[in-house]
């Protein structure tokens, strides 16, 4: 099992699959690459979201690392996009949503994106899953 | 725009759906921590030309990237974006 991750355009379509070197089965590593996509598919206006996988089954959850790239990206484009996590049987989809009393806490971004669970797996699952099975990174 | 020296880099920052450049060069072995600083200050404040003005931004999870002057480009370029690692990376 390793991470891959894939840019996702507003038919719900790939837009990019993120194999970037050093990915792990713990991590994707930070990638110029990936923002140059996601800044030219927003700059089409075709940019909906990123997905990336996460080892193992279950219902997966972000990591604190997931939760500041999401701010940070969406502080970038200024633009709240979809993001979807996949284990191997399960996918979540995370967007910003939050009453504003809790925007000015120490430490919002906890807070700030609530998941709820995809019951209809998008087409882009199966070969996510797919990618997240190969064991060398690209 | 000022005149860009060896020693210095034009700084670009994206924003907001946006993007421009300082008005100023910085030195281009500035230190990360002190870029995001005066980019911090600059974009709250409204000193970046084509970004709005942003008084909450903060770049405290974006990351440096440096770049070497080219013959298509002959000046350093500093560019700052967000970061993008997930999972267990820093």
């Amino acid at each position: 099992m390793i991470e891959a991750g894939v840019v996702v355009d507003k038919s719900g379509n790939p837009l990019h699959w993120h194999l970037p070197e050093g990915r792990t089965a713990g991590s994707l590593p930070d990638s110029r690459t990936l923002w140059e996509v996601l800044w030219d598919a927003f700059k089409a206006d075709t940019l909906l979201g990123f997905a990336h996988s996460h080892p193992g089954s279950g219902v997966p959850g972000p990591s604190y690392s997931d939760v500041t790239t999401f701010a940070a990206v969406e502080a970038a484009l200024g633009k709240r996009l979809d993001w979807w996590i996949s284990s191997s049987d399960h996918v979540i989809l995370l967007r910003w949503g939050v009453p504003d009393k809790y925007q000015e806490t120490p430490n919002p971004y906890f807070f700030s994106y609530r998941a709820t669970i995809v019951t209809e797996a998008p087409s882009w699952v199966a070969e996510l899953r797919r990618l997240s099975q190969q064991g060398q990174g690209q | 725009m000022n005149d860009i020296k060896d020693t210095e880099a034009r700084v670009n920052i994206t924003y907001g759906g946006k993007n421009g450049d300082l008005p100023d060069p910085v030195m281009f072995q500035a230190g990360d921590g002190d870029i995001k600083a005066w980019v911090t200050e600059a974009v709250r404040n409204g000193g970046v030309p084509g970004l709005d003005v942003a008084p909450n931004a903060d770049f405290s999870d974006f990351v440096i990237d440096r770049f070497t002057a080219t013959e298509v480009r002959p000046y350093h370029l500093i560019a700052v974006r967000p970061k993008t690692p997930f999972g267990l990376a820093a």
